[in-house]
C-alpha cells in the first residue's frame, strides 16, 4: 500500500497528537484501518469477475479488478477449426450482443477471400446489428437498475427487448446465438412482411424508452446516486484507451460507424451522441441515446434496402485465404470490436485476435473507483459498459 | 426541476401502467407462433428459408447417409452420430442415418446447411425436455416424427399498449 493513496476523508494523524489522547481513544495508524474487501468472484449479474478493494471506513483506497473466471479459450480455439465452423463459437462471449461480435469477423473474411456481399444482405446485416445493439443496451440497462436498486428499471427493460428479440427470431430463427451472419452475406432472407412488422415494433420500442427518462433519468434519486461519481476526464479518457459509450460520455465525438464506415453505414445518416461531463450518469445516458439513434438508423435502413435480390454470396465449403492478414472492426454495444485474422493459406485461421470493448473500459476503473465511497461502486462498476465474458475471451 | 416535482413525476410514469395491458407471456398456455414451418436451406441457391431453429426433422427417403451433416457439426457441438436403421432404402447403401443428441446441439442450424439432400430440416418444437440424458438423445425414428405444435400467440400493438394475444 502506498502512501500517497491516503483517500481524501482520512487525514493521518501525526504521532505527537495521538499522544495528547487520552488512553483508549487513540487512534491507529493509517495502514492498519485499511481493509482488504473482495468483491467476487459471483457475479450477480453476468459472468464472473472479481474486484479486490482496500477501504478505508467507507471509503475506497485502491482497487484491482481481477478478470479471467471466464475465459474460454476462444482465440486458441478459433485456430482449430475452420473459417464457417468458428462462427457458433465466437458469438458465444457475448450471447446477447452476437451479431456484432460476428460483424468483424465476417468483414475481415469477406476482405480475405475477396467476395462481394449483395447489396440487400449489407442492409439486412445493419438492422440485425442495430436490433441486437438495443437488445444487449436493454439488458445492461436492466442490469444497472438492478445494481442501483430500481426494480422497476429492471422490468421494464427486460420486458421491452422481447419486442426485438421476436424481431431477430423472426430473422434468424433463434432468440439469442443467432448464428446469422456467415462470409458473403446472411444465412437467410427476411420472412415476407418482415418490413412492416419490423417498423411497428420499432416505432413502438422507441415510444417505451423515451418513457424511461422520466422513471429513471430523470429521477433525482438516480441523479444523486450517479451524479458527479467516478469523472472521467476527456484526456484521462483518451490516455485510458477506453472506447464506445465511455468515450461518448467524456465529450469525444468518435463513434467507428461515423469514422470509419463499413458496409452500408456510409449511405445511413449516422448521429453519435456525445456528452461532456464524464460521470456516471453521462456514461448510463449515451447508451440509451444509442438505442434511440439505432431506431433512427433501423428506418432508414428499411426505407433504403432493396426490396428484392440475393442475399449470400456462394463460399467453397471449405474457405481458404491467401497469405494475407486483415483487421476489421465495428461499433458494438460496448464500444470498438476489433478482429485480426491471419491466414496461411489454410481453412483453419493461423492466428485469431479480438479486441473487444469490454477489456478496454475496464482499464479505467481502477483509477474511477479510487477516493469513491464503496456504496458508489455499483454505479461506477456498471456503467462502464463492461461485460465479464467479452473480456475474458 | 425540484426534487418532490422529480419524484412525482417518477411515480407517475409508473402508475400509467395500471391502464396499460401486461405484455407478459403466459408461456405453458400461450405460446409464441413462429415464422413458416422451421429453418429450412435450399441447397441450389445456398441460401436458407427463414424459421425457427427447433427440433430437426429427418426425411428417410431422402437421406443418402453421406455424413455431411455429422462433418458440419465436428468442431461445434459433436451431437450427431450416424448409426445404423433397420430398414432399408434405395438411395441409402450403407443404412446409416444421423442420431441427434440435443444435450449437446446448440441449434446453430449449419447441419441443414451441409445437407444436399433436402433431407434435413429444422422444426418449431423447442419442448425437448428430458429426466435422462439418454432420453436427449433422437434416433433417427424420433427424428422422422413431424412435432405436434400449437403456436398462436403474437405480439400485438394498439392504443393501450403491447401485450401477447
Amino acid at each position: 500500500m502506498s502512501k500517497q493513496l491516503t483517500p481524501k476523508s482520512s487525514k493521518k494523524q501525526s504521532p505527537e497528537s495521538s499522544k495528547n489522547l487520552p488512553p483508549g481513544l487513540q487512534l491507529e495508524n493509517v495502514d492498519d484501518r485499511i481493509m482488504t474487501l473482495n468483491v467476487g468472484p459471483q457475479h450477480p449479474g453476468s459472468g464472473h469477475m472479481r474486484l479486490i478493494i482496500k477501504v478505508d471506513g467507507d471509503y475506497i483506497v485502491n482497487c484491482d479488478p481481477d478478470p479471467g473466471y471466464v475465459h474460454r479459450g476462444e482465440e486458441k480455439m478459433a485456430e482449430y477449426r475452420n473459417y464457417i465452423t468458428n462462427i457458433p463459437h465466437l458469438e458465444r462471449p457475448v450471447i446477447h450482443d452476437s451479431c456484432n461480435i460476428l460483424y468483424p469477423y465476417c468483414l475481415g473474411i469477406e476482405e480475405l477471400v475477396g467476395i462481394e456481399v449483395p447489396e440487400r444482405a449489407k442492409y439486412l446485416r445493419v438492422i440485425a446489428a442495430e436490433l441486437n445493439r438495443c437488445v444487449y443496451t436493454q439488458y445492461w440497462l436492466a442490469i444497472y437498475g438492478i445494481f442501483l436498486g430500481h426494480s422497476t428499471m429492471f422490468m421494464w427493460p427486460a420486458g421491452d427487448r422481447e419486442l426485438l428479440i421476436d424481431l431477430l427470431e423472426k430473422m434468424s430463427g433463434a432468440r439469442v446465438t443467432h448464428a446469422y451472419f456467415v462470409p458473403g452475406g446472411i444465412r437467410n432472407d427476411v420472412p415476407a412482411n418482415f418490413e412492416d412488422v419490423c417498423l411497428r415494433q420499432v416505432n413502438y420500442f422507441e415510444k417505451r424508452i423515451k418513457e424511461y427518462a422520466g422513471i429513471f433519468y430523470d429521477n433525482p434519486i438516480l441523479i444523486a446516486r450517479t451524479k458527479d461519481t467516478g469523472v472521467l476526464s476527456r484526456e484521462d479518457a483518451i490516455r485510458l484507451g477506453t472506447t464506445g459509450s465511455v468515450l461518448r460520455a467524456s465529450g469525444v465525438d468518435f463513434d467507428i460507424r461515423k469514422k470509419e464506415p463499413y458496409d452500408v453505414y456510409d449511405e445511413l445518416d449516422v448521429h453519435s451522441n456525445v456528452m461532456k461531463a464524464g460521470d456516471s450518469y453521462a456514461r448510463s445516458k449515451v447508451p440509451w441515446l444509442d438505442m434511440l439513434e439505432s431506431c433512427n438508423i433501423i428506418r432508414q435502413a428499411l426505407e433504403k434496402m432493396p426490396k428484392s435480390g440475393g442475399v449470400r454470396t456462394k463460399l467453397k465449403p471449405n474457405p481458404k485465404g491467401g497469405d494475407d492478414e486483415v483487421y476489421r472492426r465495428v461499433e458494438s454495444g460496448r464500444g470498438s470490436l476489433g478482429m485480426h485474422i491471419v491466414s496461411d493459406k489454410k481453412p483453419q485461421p493461423y492466428r485469431l485476435k479480438i479486441s473487444v470493448g469490454s477489456f478496454r473500459n475496464l482499464i479505467a476503473m481502477p483509477y474511477l473507483l479510487k477516493g469513491e465511497k464503496l456504496g458508489n461502486m455499483p454505479a461506477v462498476y456498471w456503467s462502464l459498459n463492461y461485460w465479464p465474458v467479452e473480456a475474458d475471451r | 426541476m425540484g426534487t418532490a416535482t422529480g419524484i412525482i413525476r417518477a411515480l407517475n410514469s409508473g402508475i400509467k401502467h395500471i391502464a396499460v395491458k401486461r405484455f407478459t407471456l403466459r408461456y405453458p398456455e400461450q405460446k409464441l407462433k413462429f415464422v413458416g414451418d422451421g429453418y429450412q436451406y435450399d441447397p441450389t441457391s445456398g441460401v436458407g428459408i427463414a424459421g425457427y431453429k427447433g427440433r430437426h426433422i429427418l426425411f428417410h427417403d431422402k437421406c443418402t447417409g453421406c455424413n455431411l451433416c455429422s462433418i458440419a457439426c465436428e468442431g461445434i457441438a459433436e451431437a450427431i452420430a450416424m448409426p445404423k436403421v433397420q430398414n432399408t432404402w434405395k438411395q441409402n447403401k450403407k443404412s446409416i442415418m444421423p442420431q441427434i443428441d440435443y444435450g449437446k446441439c446448440v441449434f446453430c442450424g449449419l447441419c441443414v446447411d451441409a445437407c444436399p439432400f433436402y433431407a434435413l430440416y429444422m422444426t418449431n418444437d423447442y419442448e425437448l425436455s428430458s429426466f435422462t440424458k439418454e432420453g436427449l438423445i433422437y434416433t433417427p425414428e424420433q427424428l422422422a416424427v413431424k412435432p405436434q405444435v400449437q403456436q398462436d400467440s403474437e405480439i400485438i400493438i394498439d392504443k393501450r399498449g403491447a401485450r401477447h394475444g
